[in-house]
């Protein structure tokens, strides 16, 4: 078995030196081409040709060949039009790709994927995320905690450590844009799909723990790519298991150097720039540079009391951003009413313009995925560090992870810009530059503008906060897979590799990397959630076991 | 080196089957279980895991879990009576150090015995400890090594 794992690492290794190289000697046969231009002869950071190089590299060998894949439209059954709908017009199907005409809405199969596993695991594990919520507040206040349980912390600080890496832009910056673009109706998707993700939560943080290995000196790893290769061995899918579990290591890698870092550098200088006006002018560099030091003093560095102090400060803020939300809904309280009859008018009964319903649905699921990361399987390594008696002890907490991030947190983003109206072109047309620019977090911090003047300083450190300790979780999570894949050597060179991408972040502010950062968060569903899936029965009999005694009362309270 | 017993053995383990199992042929060699040193190397903390995130996992708590550990192997293989030192940095460097500094005359490590790609990648702990130790070294290869 240890063999063929190390078989398809070292294919792996050799198929991505392959597709590694090929870009690369790509990119230094275009330099020469640009060599004519002076740009070209100074790599300076804000040099428009050498964005543009890496602009156009991610376009072409990262987002366009994963998109295909990811984001293939699926047909689907228009009810209203009575037909099936493909996303290509079949009178054009045939011509060139340029020359192809789009109908309807683009069905992503990744977003089907999400939808349809949460939805199996909510029935599979009859409701769980209802059923357990009470039981998972009081395992989170520590009503169960014992010292003695092997493993790292508390079940609290696991489940802070988890929210620190998905509370972050995702929260600010992506609602924004997914009310910007799909109008108010997605919020009530973004609801239903964080309701749902509470499921998927609970299952992958439960095998987390199953397959979570304890080295002697305490320290415990886990996550999908223990239990993607072990748990599918024992069911004597040891192949597709080992398979899953590199597929998943590489995908969230590459998901810690987008959403976990790009993305939180691109969207919280968004937000700042609208403050530090001096940032915008081809200085945007010199914010790369401090985050990249500060995230790099402390992963290679080792000054492990800065990261302690930011994932600390995560939930204060988190607390003091749902504190403004309120303090603007409470401003304008008689607006409420109508906010809850637009986003529900819209959720059913959408601009045919943003996509109809089944457009406003996907912005709305899309969003959601990507802010708590439920399915995808990234918080089920950090879950697997917590101290448990039980494994679906554990999985019990998880969900209240997706209730914070999406229940609670984007909601409050969402509402506060549907009362202030920024996301309406026809209210403020200015402000649709941040809209079609997917500068989501600076349509937020303009929406608080509004409100009260001095929000948007309070909104900016919550920002770069919420970035900095989301960049630090992601980038331990990137380790991980990065050590499964290649080794404990691989470490310093992923942790290096990190710091480049926090600061291409700030300088590449381009489409294809954004697309890039939500592409792999997404990615990872795909073996995520077949392999769990694949494992569920064996969770459910855990649960039915579990329960029956939690309801007996055989518990033991420690508090 | 003389067939006789040895008055100081030294033996790193890393927690492997393969180097726990080694433990025994060191006892062996040893004129009795006492002058048989154990050691152990951690290596320092890398990942920004939850627990070293919030203070949980230092130093301190991954000492007192191997000794833990140790104990109970030797509680379970009638190996009582062996030492048991805790180390921190590069292992290589750490058990050869370790030797010169108490005067053993033997070191005695399980080598994993890997080849082509993973040598490369893996490295080896036993190389290192072969170029640097100033008494005998005794390599056990396994039976399997590639």
């Amino acid at each position: 078995m240890r063999k063929s794992c190390y078989g398809v690492v070292v294919a792996l290794a050799a198929v991505s030196f392959f597709v590694i190289s090929s870009p690369l000697a790509a990119q230094e046969a275009a330099v020469p081409s640009a060599a004519d231009s002076e740009a070209a002869e100074s790599p300076a950071a804000e040099s428009p040709a050498w964005i543009q190089a890496v602009d156009a590299f991610f376009a072409k060998y990262l987002v366009k060949p994963v998109a295909a894949v990811a984001f293939y439209p699926i047909p689907y059954y228009d009810f209203s039009a009575g037909a099936w709908r493909p996303s290509v017009d079949p009178a054009t199907a045939d011509l060139p790709e340029n020359q192809q005409k789009l109908i309807g809405t683009q069905l992503p199969v990744v977003v089907v994927w999400l939808v349809a596993g949460a939805t199996f695991f909510t029935f599979r594990m009859g409701f769980i995320n209802i059923r357990g919520f009470w039981h998972a507040i009081r395992v989170v206040k520590g009503d169960y905690d014992d010292p003695e349980d092997e493993g790292e912390v508390s079940h609290f600080q696991a489940l802070a450590s988890a929210l620190s890496a998905t509370v972050g832009l995702g929260n600010i910056g992506g609602v924004a844009i997914a009310v910007g673009t799909g109008g108010p109706g997605a919020l009530f998707w973004m609801l239903i799909a964080g309701v749902l993700g509470m499921s998927s939560k609970f299952v992958e943080c439960t095998l987390a723990q199953s397959y979570r290995h304890v080295d002697p000196d305490g320290q415990v790893s886990g996550g999908p790519m223990r239990y993607l290769a072990d748990g599918l061995r024992e069911m004597g899918l040891g192949v597709l298991g080992t398979f899953l579990a590199v597929l998943f290591s590489v995908f969230c890698v590459m998901a810690s150097f987008g959403g976990g870092c790009a993305f939180q550098v691109d969207q919280s200088l968004g937000a700042i720039k609208t403050q530090l006006t001096w940032l915008d002018d081809g200085h945007e560099y010199v914010y790369g540079l401090v985050m990249a030091a500060a995230v790099g003093v402390v992963i290679i560095g080792g000054i492990r009391r800065i990261a302690a102090t930011a994932e600390k400060i995560v939930p204060l803020m988190c607390g003091l951003y749902i504190l403004i939300a309120l303090y603007i809904l409470f401003a304008n309280y008689d607006r409420i009413p109508w906010a809850f009859e637009e986003i529900i008018r819209t959720a059913f009964n959408a601009d045919a313009a943003k996509g109809g319903v089944l457009g406003v649905l996907v912005i709305g699921f899309k969003r959601a995925a990507f802010s708590n990361e439920a399915g995808s399987g990234s918080a089920a390594i950090a879950h697997a560090a917590a101290k448990a008696e039980e494994p679906i002890r554990e999985g019990a907490a998880a969900p209240l992870g997706p209730v914070i991030d999406t229940v609670i947190v984007c909601m409050m983003t969402g509402l506060v810009i549907v009362i202030t109206q920024v996301y309406d072109p026809a209210k403020y047309p200015d402000l649709q530059e941040y809209v079609i620019g997917d500068k989501g977090a600076a349509l937020t911090s303009k929406a608080l503008e509004l409100q009260v003047s001095w929000f948007p300083y309070l909104l900016s450190v919550a920002v770069v906060l919420f970035a900095y300790s989301t960049m630090i979780s992601w980038s331990y999570y990137g380790e991980r897979c990065a050590t499964t894949l290649f080794g404990r050597r691989a470490s310093l060179p992923y942790k290096m590799l990190f710091l480049v991408f926090v600061f291409l972040g700030s300088i590449v502010s381009a489409k294809n990397v954004l697309d890039f950062s939500d592409l792999m968060i997404l990615t990872m569903a795909f073996p995520n959630v077949l392999g769990v899936a694949l494992l569920s029965g064996k969770v459910r009999r855990d649960l039915d076991d579990y329960w029956r005694r939690y309801k007996a009362g055989e518990f033991k309270v420690h508090k | 080196m003389s067939w006789l017993p040895k008055q100081k053995v030294v033996i790193p383990v890393d927690f492997s089957d393969t180097s726990l199992a080694a433990i025994s042929t060191a006892v062996e060699m040893a004129a009795s279980p006492a002058d048989v040193h154990v050691v152990h190397v951690l290596v320092p903390l890398e990942g920004l895991s939850p627990g070293v995130v919030w203070g949980e996992v230092n130093d301190e708590s991954r000492e007192k879990a191997v000794r833990k550990s140790f104990a109970e192997y030797t509680a379970e293989n009638n190996l009582e009576g062996v030492q048991f030192i805790v180390q921190f940095g590069d292992p290589g460097f750490m058990i050869t150090e370790y030797a010169t500094d108490v005067g053993a005359d033997l070191i005695v490590i399980p080598s994993h015995g890997y080849g082509g790609f993973k040598r490369l990648v893996l490295g080896s702990v036993a190389e290192r400890v072969i170029r640097h130790a100033d008494c005998a070294v005794l390599v056990l290869r396994r039976s399997d090594a590639e």
